[in-house]
């Protein structure tokens, strides 16, 4: 059970990220389809950094206990893309609601 | 090359990108301000959560390839992640969400409509068989290249093909005419860059992880991919040629996924190849005997116009002879195979007398070919099991 520990944060992370974005319709709730397609290109882009580092021989493995020890291909754990997901929401969800503070703020000086 | 190096490549490449997003996202600019306070608050969170991830022992570093600067226990080089994405992702969202934009919900859809989802299989199979029964094992180049091939290279492919098309399907009456399914012209420039931006990053990946002799299968087949219905080239009107490519775009990722898998290359292999690569030459001209009206009327050139009907309906089945016949002299379990061909024969043989006015009878055939093509794909998946157990 304790090799879930890691993944089972990230899920709950990402399920944090999800609910601010529902509360406030910040990202997935704003529109859909943009969000996944932002959501599906930060992904794959870091991706392709992290299998860059990887092939160079930076990036290694560790042997955590509370990683699931599953890996989808050398050195890349199963963790790794729900990990950057979860940058890619947070990154978003940070970024549109910064939007949203300033907007009222510059709308209440101008009323 | 050390992490420093590596980290500033695509962090350049994202800056790069976020200028390139913002520019074209026009009056509809980023609010920086958010950028900023974004990307001070990842570089808070990456610092706390790094040194976490690490003390925890989840991922380390070739201490050779790091500089050594750390902030907590985090690599410097690490904070280029946040930084890159808060740079980019922002303008993207901005240029996505436009109101002057297309809705990316629309484009979705039409994507999904343009990639013909029926026939994604035809291109992912002949791939992932191809590899699979080479390495025998499902390792992770077999998993990203069959998911290559299942979605970006059919999206690629078609999308291509209806954004080129337009102006000659809006006055083919059999395409839907100009209220059909077509795909509206403000989503032709935002599918190209969709197509693009999915084939690129699975391009990549199988450049880096294969040989020479595989990079060279990828670009015949990208080559192919593009040059059927791109200005210029428009491979598709070129009578002969119309068909080699069609025929490539099928027969090219089983190539690759051979090559990438280092397949040994032996005569009953060849043989097989050059079998699937004329059925699929033959499919392609008949195909195209169903449309000599409609196409010599809006002046278009194929393999059918340029040689008629009847003679194009011969070709055809001559091709499937050969293709049969050459299945025969593959090792067992091939030539089981030929009864491929017989079936494709059966089904066109009645046309070989069909007269050009009267070319668009065809059809009638050409749509037991969706059920042929099913059938044959499931006897082929026959075959290739009983070769896998013949064979290990």
């Amino acid at each position: 059970m304790i090799s879930f520990v890691y993944l089972a944060c990230l899920l709950a992370g990402i399920g944090c990220m999800l609910l601010i974005d529902y509360r406030f319709r910040l990202f997935f709730w704003r529109d859909a389809a943009a969000a996944t397609l932002v959501t599906l290109a930060g992904t794959a882009f870091l991706l392709l950094w992290d299998a860059a580092g990887i092939a160079a021989g930076i990036f290694l493995r560790g042997g955590s206990g509370i990683a699931s020890g599953v890996v989808l291909a050398p050195e890349l754990p199963l963790e790794e893309p729900v990990f950057l997901v979860f940058l890619v929401l947070c990154t978003m969800v940070l970024y549109t609601g910064a939007a949203r503070l300033i907007a009222h703020r510059a709308e209440r000086r101008a009323s | 090359m050390t992490y420093a190096l590596l980290s500033a490549g695509f962090l350049a490449v994202a800056v790069l990108g976020g200028v390139l997003f913002a520019r074209a996202a026009g009056p509809a600019r980023p609010v920086w301000g958010a950028v900023a306070i974004a990307g001070v608050a990842l570089l808070v969170l990456t610092a706390v959560f790094d040194t976490l991830m690490i003390a925890a022992g989840l991922f380390t570093y070739e201490d050779g390839l790091v500089s050594g600067v750390r902030v907590g226990l985090a690599p410097v080089e690490d904070f280029a992640y946040p930084l890159a994405v808060a740079v980019a992702l922002p303008a993207l969202w901005v240029l996505l969400t436009r109101r002057q934009a297309v809705s990316a919900g629309a484009l979705l859809r039409h994507a999904w409509v343009a990639s013909r989802p029926v026939s994604w299989v035809n291109t992912a199979f002949p791939f992932a068989a191809a590899m699979l029964l080479t390495t025998r094992e499902i390792d992770w180049l077999l998993v990203v290249g069959t998911l290559y091939y299942l979605v970006p290279y059919n999206l690629a492919m078609y999308g291509i093909n209806d954004v080129f098309d337009y102006a000659s399907d809006v006055q083919n009456p059999r395409k839907g005419g100009i209220e059909g399914a077509l795909l509206p012209p403000e989503f032709h420039r935002p599918l190209l860059w969709l197509a693009l931006a999915s084939n690129v990053p699975f391009l990549i990946v199988l450049l880096a992880a294969g040989t020479p002799a595989s990079a060279l299968a990828i670009a015949v087949s990208t080559f192919a991919l593009v040059a059927y219905s791109a200005p210029r080239l428009r491979f598709k009107e070129r009578p002969v040629l119309d068909s080699l490519t069609s025929s490539a775009h099928f027969v090219t990722p089983a190539v690759v996924g051979l090559a990438l898998a280092g397949a040994r290359v032996d005569a009953g292999l060849v043989l097989t190849l050059a079998a699937f690569f004329i059925w699929g030459v033959a499919a392609h001209a008949f195909g195209a005997v169903q449309d000599i009206v409609p196409d010599r009327e809006a002046g278009i050139g194929s393999i059918a116009t340029a040689f008629g009907a009847a003679r194009t309906v011969r070709l055809a089945l001559v091709m499937w002879l050969v293709a049969g016949l050459l299945m025969l002299a593959v090792p067992w379990p091939g030539p089981l195979a030929a009864v491929i061909a017989l079936l494709y024969l059966l089904n066109c043989a009645p046309f070989v007398r069909v007269t050009d006015a009267d070319s668009a009878r065809s059809n009638r055939a050409w749509r037991r070919f969706i059920w042929l093509n099913y059938l044959s794909g499931f006897l082929v998946t026959l075959i290739l099991i009983l070769f896998w157990s013949v064979s290990s």
